[in-house]
């Protein structure tokens, strides 16, 4: 599934069937036991033990501690971005070209849909550490502090001082990171855009912070 | 909105996962596809085997059919293999076969089966730095006819051990980067020399492969436990569990592959052999290097010494792979508290297993050293050597298949089939190495009566562990928290162990 290797046309039905199992296993809750897998699905036993090890082996699922339940694996995050990638407009890839030329750093742009992370436009060189992790755990990434500020979830002094959210040594002791809003006309929060690097340039955020802001502005009409 | 759209949407938190694997301290998730391969297939050292395999069985039995052995030979490590993968593709384990063994069978014969295949790695690596010393001085006395001697040997051993212990501390990366390289190198040349004789003999010679006085039910068998031999060592890449990428995927597959790819080149090394010797109308068991003579006789003499290079680089990077196994297996026991807890430490730069490290290089570099000083006839100490190496393997082999369908009833995935084939698997390999032993002996190979000896050793050494409190045994690399939709980390420690000692 993730090489795409051994996917062919004539192989649907197993396709549906992989699909069918990981919609099992989120119905049935982490734990589940294989027995428990097949006999909710109706699969014969051997075809049912057979997918679960094949998506076990693509880290779509995750056996647990005792080897004998399944839960969810975060690789399944992807089947959901992979399925419907948001699209960016050129325009708004050549203001981040623009800022990444002024910024020595990473430049990230996100969508916030349906209430989690989506990455948009990730700077290749400087790539996120876990573009996973930030959809897991968004309390750990200035990213995912706005969303969660914006649901009321978390209370953020950086977005009252600066108007935007930090983290700083929260996944590497030397780096940081810094997002800036991006809000439709209704002020709905619609995106992101954020800096990382070394932290002392977020401690001292001013000098990024002029040149995010007018860039997350300049891209609110190309994106919302 | 569908149930697997809601979980993505708004996980539930997911306790019981641990921040780090029990395994930790490793270069986690770093070596990929090919180099999980090489691993495999260096500890099976494919072209010193493809040629000592043959030789093995025309000296051992009269009339042997050499290659229906070797494919029956083939068809039982794949019957193994595919039974060891029933572990592989459910979970990873530095501790390879003994941790398999303890979720099947318990901590008795999990230490048993870590007996065994420490026994069957670090005799192997031994051989190999012997075998590459002994290549490396053949193809030296070419040059200079006076480049012979214990003497030699045994400094070649102590170089070719220089740069064993280089590579290995350079880290995981560097040291499977190797095998695949030299491995590569090394099958390329056998495999284009072999078709090439294959194309100069001929169109098939069918009674190369089925004798024609028809087939000995008994010689067959006989044979086909002596070729299993060349295939020992295919599961190795198991103990990189912690360290390969998509571990349950890669591992099986590598695992399969080298015993699909080896089977495959020994057929074809035999049938060479068997129909090109027969083709030039002479006796195959005359011959001590048959491949060198087939070259020769097609006008390829040069060539002998280039293959010769292949061999001992072979032999090169099958100790790598070995010592590799073996250091892992010696890690996952100092971590889980079998033997000293310190065996379980890593070096924090080079995210490799130290302390064991240290010891396994140490073991597997001095033995060899004292074998080439000190041994009158050096071939006569390797197949010591080899023979409890193979022993070695093969006990843990039939442990872990004997241990297969316990596992997989207890974690309640038993079906018909896989338990089929993993008795069968066990009571082949039990039945195999009893013959294994009378046919060795029968040959006054004292290694017959060494791993006899050093069974009765082990088993003295378990009885006074399991009189002991025995820690709890099968600890393998865990899904983290961070690889669980939903996982929330921290909410106890990983594994049943404690936090490594000195981080």
């Amino acid at each position: 599934m993730s090489s795409g290797d051994e996917l062919a046309a004539r192989q649907p039905r197993a396709i549906r069937n992989a699909l069918t199992v990981l919609e099992a296993v989120a119905e049935l809750g982490p734990g589940a036991t294989a027995r428990e897998i097949s006999t909710a699905l109706g699969l014969p036993r051997a075809t049912a033990y057979r997918l679960l090890n094949l998506l076990v082996q693509d880290e779509y699922l995750v056996r647990t501690p005792d080897l004998s339940g399944f839960a969810l694996g975060a690789k399944v995050v992807n089947l959901a971005r992979s399925a419907a990638p948001r699209w960016v407009p050129s325009v708004a890839r050549e203001v981040l070209t623009e800022v990444r030329t002024r910024i020595r750093g990473g430049v990230h742009l996100v969508f916030y849909t349906d209430g989690r992370v989506e990455v948009a436009d990730e700077d290749s060189d400087f790539p996120l550490s876990d573009p996973v992790r930030l959809t897991r755990e968004p309390q750990r990434y200035a990213l995912g502090r706005m969303l969660l500020a914006e649901q009321g979830r978390l209370d953020v002094a950086d977005l009252d001082h600066y108007g935007v959210t930090r983290q700083i040594g929260e996944i590497s002791p030397e780096y940081a990171c810094l997002a800036v809003p991006i809000r439709t006309a209704a002020g709905v929060l619609a995106g992101g855009l954020a800096f990382s690097g070394p932290r002392h340039r977020v401690e001292e955020p001013t000098a990024v912070i002029a040149v995010l802001m007018p860039a997350a502005q300049r891209l609110t009409p190309m994106l919302t | 909105m569908t149930a697997l759209q809601r979980a993505i949407a708004q996980p539930d938190p997911v306790h019981g996962f641990g921040i780090r694997s029990p395994l930790d301290g490793l270069d986690r998730r770093s070596v990929g596809f090919a180099d999980v391969l090489a691993q495999s297939v260096a500890a099976v050292a494919p072209t010193a085997a493809a040629t000592t395999n043959v030789l093995l069985i025309v000296t051992s039995l009269t009339n042997g059919p050499v290659v229906l052995s070797t494919l029956a030979a083939a068809l039982f490590a794949m019957l193994t293999a595919v039974t060891i993968n029933q572990f592989a593709k459910r979970m990873a384990a530095t501790g390879s076969l003994y941790t398999f063994v303890s979720k099947g069978l318990g901590s008795g014969a999990a230490m048993a089966t870590a007996a065994s295949i420490l026994v069957g790695y670090g005799f192997v690596a031994v051989f190999a730095l012997l075998g590459g010393a002994n290549y490396l001085q053949l193809i030296g006395q070419r040059l200079w006819p006076s480049f012979a001697g214990s003497g030699v040997v045994a400094g070649l051993a102590a170089a070719l051990a220089i740069v064993l212990t280089a590579v290995l501390v350079r880290g995981i990366r560097i040291s499977t980067r190797v095998a695949l390289v030299v491995e590569g190198v090394s099958v390329a040349i056998l495999l284009g020399l072999l078709c090439y004789l294959v194309w100069q003999i001929g169109p098939l010679d069918w009674a190369a492969v089925v004798p024609p006085g028809g087939v000995d039910a008994a010689a067959l068998g006989a044979g086909a436990v002596l070729a299993f031999t060349g295939f020992v060592g295919f599961e190795s890449s198991a103990t990189l569990g912690v360290e390969a990428r998509s571990p349950l995927r890669n591992i099986p597959r590598a695992i399969v592959g080298t015993v699909a790819g080896t089977g495959a080149l020994y057929v074809l090394a035999a049938y060479t052999q068997v129909a090109g010797f027969s083709a030039l109308g002479r006796d195959l068991a005359d011959s001590r290097t048959p491949v060198h003579d087939l070259a020769e006789a097609h006008a390829l003499g040069n060539i002998g010494v280039v293959v010769d290079i292949g061999i001992a680089a072979s032999f090169l990077a099958c100790a790598v792979a070995s010592t590799t196994a073996l250091i892992r297996v010696l890690f996952s026991m100092g971590r889980e508290g079998i033997v000293s807890p310190r065996l379980g430490r890593t070096h924090p730069r080079l995210r490799i297993p130290s302390a064991a490290t240290a010891v396994a290089v140490a073991l597997v570099t001095v033995v060899p050293l004292i074998v080439a000083a000190c041994a009158p006839v050096l071939w006569d100490a390797m197949r010591v050597v080899l023979c409890v190496s193979a022993v070695g393997y093969v006990v843990a082999y039939a442990l872990v298949c004997a241990a297969a369908p316990l596992f997989l009833r207890r974690i309640g995935e038993l079906t018909f089939w896989p338990a089929a084939g993993a008795v069968l698997a066990a009571v082949g390999l039990a039945v195999g190495l009893v013959i294994y032993l009378v046919v060795e002996s029968s040959r006054s190979n004292a290694g017959v009566w060494l791993s006899l000896a050093l069974a009765a050793g082990a088993s003295v050494l378990i009885g006074w562990r399991l009189s002991h409190p025995v820690p709890a045994i099968g600890t393998y690399d865990e899904p983290t928290a961070s690889e669980v939709l939903g996982g929330v980390a921290g909410d106890r420690e990983p594994g049943q162990r404690k936090p490594e000692p000195g981080l």
